[in-house]
């Protein structure tokens, strides 16, 4: 009896001092937190970037930015919610997306590109292909590596009989976005009957989730071709597709064709929504899947003063760390007008 | 009886001399704190239903029921139907039961009358085992060895050996049905296998002795005695494993290819219900997306509920069947 008692007394004596003991530690840690942390998420595209900036940006400025990369899908949704203090989309937010996130503004603030990867064995890598040809293989008309069509544009390569499996994401992806929208502008059959977006009814093909997915998914089957980040495909030593750009050249992709291709930028519409896919025939060294990628932030902010010298950073100190992970610098037409946006924010 | 009478009576008298304040809270506590968890948990399940139910409204009311036949699926024109990925949660489910089915059988009628008593307790284990591996490293372990295996050598074979039948005529693919197929009956094996088991245990043991006392083979045993009277409790043990297979999402999608398509053959990739809700339900870009993907999701409660109240419908009645028949021969 005395035990029972005994034990229902330290029971709640311990209870007591664990509510207290939560009770009393979070006050401290959220005021010791608030104005020193930002919290984003969206486009695994730019992820690697911005995995280079939390060490670097929190030594300058003591600030902690934690990102999670659930691509820019999710990037739109989270900042529409305003349960993020930032979004990354590498695909430039529609009329309704713009209206439904009300009052936000969006930043370009990386450089990158889509690359189209595929696995062959007997094949070389750097196979030669052009943008009709990626619509006809995305729409199942062609369906064998040794095609009429590839074959004339590689002469002297012999491609093997093996099946192509055109991979696809099927989250919702600023790399989907790119490539379609480059497809979209140069076979207006793709426009009319899949067009562009982040998530697009692809009528063939596997989907799979994530970069990582479908890396996953080209590594582990002969015959498989699929559009990637830049980084993924050169840090895992993907073979890669050379595609013909407007000038009718096979730029190799990477910093150098990248910047040409946002080199024949003129102008940056007071939207900031720039698309630099299939760049004009006075760009000759341009890489034809070249994209921006965009940080999403609100017009207005309470955390704004943390906010506006993280992304003048991102976009000038911090570019620093791109071309390490494949990302080119950002024309300074483009800085320019990314500063004047970033002006805007208020809180 | 008087000499119990007074023990009777000393006993409650021993108690009642220490019964205090603690002792009339312990009970009432008790009482309270087992009411509020039942409570909750009623409570939980009826905010689900509610919710997903609500958040699919603006799909309902869009597309109402022709939505569970439609078979477009645009997130460009903003044009949803779930009959693809019915389709695909239907044949992938039936066909990971048809082989997880008598192989589960199989596994329960070894572990009860064929092994040698030394290795029945590992094998049990072992088997049991298999439900305890996490559905995402199946799906990795999918990808990584399914997927080539079933792409170089599973679905040739199928294919000139049977390429005659539509379900086999198609060209190989390292994602698709088959792979689902697969990893959907590894994950229902241990499940029906274990209930399974357990209903074998039931049956009567002179019922087993009497058919071998009569001259039945092992065989013949099995066959007249256990299986006919094993057979409400087997059904209750498969629709559970169909319970399981129509909610598994995260090993799905990552070997069943992810295409909203329906084909005869069974190479060709598809997408389920489940599998569908988990990878586009975080990047869904409109909010009529966001709602479809509800819909597509209270059509799998309802399925995945009505599975599991079969199931414990028909597990329970042959159980007490069973026990009140065992208890009505003694």
């Amino acid at each position: 009896m005395i035990n029972n008692k005994m034990g229902a007394v330290a029971a709640c004596a311990v209870l007591a001092s664990v509510l207290a003991a939560c009770g009393s530690s979070s006050p401290s840690t959220s005021a010791s937190g608030s104005a020193d942390t930002l919290v984003g998420a969206g486009s695994t595209l730019v992820a690697p970037l911005v995995s280079q900036w939390q060490p670097e940006y929190d030594k300058k400025a003591k600030v902690a930015v934690t990102y999670g990369a659930i691509g820019s899908g999710g990037g739109i949704e989270q900042i529409t919610a305003r349960t993020v203090d930032f979004g990354a989309s590498d695909a430039p937010l529609s009329e309704s997306q713009f209206k439904e996130a009300k009052e936000v503004v969006q930043i370009p603030w990386a450089l990158a590109a889509t690359v189209i990867a595929y696995h062959l064995e007997g094949a070389p890598n750097q196979l030669k292909l052009t943008g009709p040809l990626l619509a006809e293989i995305w729409e199942g008309k062609v369906t064998s590596w040794n095609a009429p069509a590839i074959a004339a544009l590689n002469p002297g390569v012999t491609l093997p009989a093996t099946k192509i499996t055109p991979i696809h994401r099927s989250d919702g992806s600023g790399d989907t976005f790119a490539l379609t929208n480059y497809l979209s502008q140069i076979s207006p059959e793709w426009k009319a009957k899949i067009g562009k977006g982040t998530e697009v009814p692809f009528p063939v093909g596997v989907g799979a989730k994530g970069n990582s997915g479908v890396g996953g998914a080209i590594s582990s089957t002969n015959g498989s071709i699929g559009y990637i980040a830049i980084a993924y495909v050169l840090a895992n030593k993907f073979d890669y597709a050379l595609i013909k750009n407007a000038a009718g050249n096979y730029p190799v992709p990477g910093i150098p064709s990248i910047s040409a291709a946002a080199k024949a930028l003129t102008t940056v519409p007071p939207d900031n929504e720039l698309s630099i896919v299939n760049p004009p025939v006075s760009a000759p060294a341009a890489y034809p899947i070249s994209t921006f990628t965009y940080a999403i932030v609100p017009l207005k902010s309470p955390k704004a003063s943390t906010l506006k010298p993280f992304l003048k950073w991102a976009i000038t100190e911090g570019q620093q760390y791109g071309p390490k992970l494949d990302f080119a610098p950002l024309p300074q037409l483009v800085v320019a007008a990314d500063d004047a946006t970033i002006e805007k924010i208020g809180s | 009886m008087s000499v119990s009478a007074s023990t009777a009576a000393a006993a409650p008298g021993a108690l009642s001399a220490h019964r205090g304040l603690a002792d009339r809270l312990g009970d009432r506590a008790l009482i309270g704190l087992t009411w509020l968890a039942s409570a909750a948990g009623m409570l939980l399940i009826a905010l689900l239903v509610y919710k997903v139910f609500d958040q699919a409204g603006a799909s309902l009311s869009r597309f109402g029921l022709g939505f569970v036949g439609s078979r477009t699926w645009n997130p460009v024109s903003d044009e949803f139907g779930a009959g693809d990925f019915v389709f695909g949660t239907a044949v992938s489910s039936f066909a990971a039961l048809l082989i997880a089915a008598p192989t589960s059988i199989a596994i329960a009628l070894f572990l009860t009358e064929l092994s040698p008593g030394r290795i029945r307790r590992p094998v049990t284990t072992l088997v049991e085992l298999l439900a305890a591996i996490p559905s995402v490293v199946l799906g990795l372990w999918g990808i990584i060895v399914l997927a080539p295996f079933v792409n170089n050598t599973l679905e040739p074979a199928l294919h000139s050996a049977l390429g005659w039948i539509p379900l086999f005529s198609g060209s190989p693919s390292p994602f698709g049905l088959i792979p689902a197929i697969l990893i959907l009956t590894i994950m229902t094996v241990p499940i029906v296998a274990s209930v399974s088991r357990e209903i074998f245990q039931t049956v009567p043991t002179e019922l087993k002795e009497g058919a071998l006392a009569l001259g039945c083979t092992r065989w013949e045993m099995v066959r007249m005695v256990m299986l006919p009277y094993a057979r409400p409790g087997i059904v209750g043990a498969v629709i559970l494993g169909l319970g399981r297979a129509l909610g598994e999402a995260i090993a799905v999608t990552m070997v069943i290819g992810d295409t909203a398509s329906i084909h005869a053959s069974l190479f060709a990739p598809a997408d389920t219900l489940a599998s569908r809700v988990a990878s586009e339900y975080q990047s869904a870009t409109t909010p009529l997306q966001i709602s479809s993907l509800a819909y597509l999701a209270a059509i799998l409660l309802v399925l995945a509920l009505l599975a599991n109240a079969l199931a414990r419908l028909i597990v329970g009645r042959s159980t007490r069947r069973l026990g009140a028949s065992a208890g009505g021969r003694r």
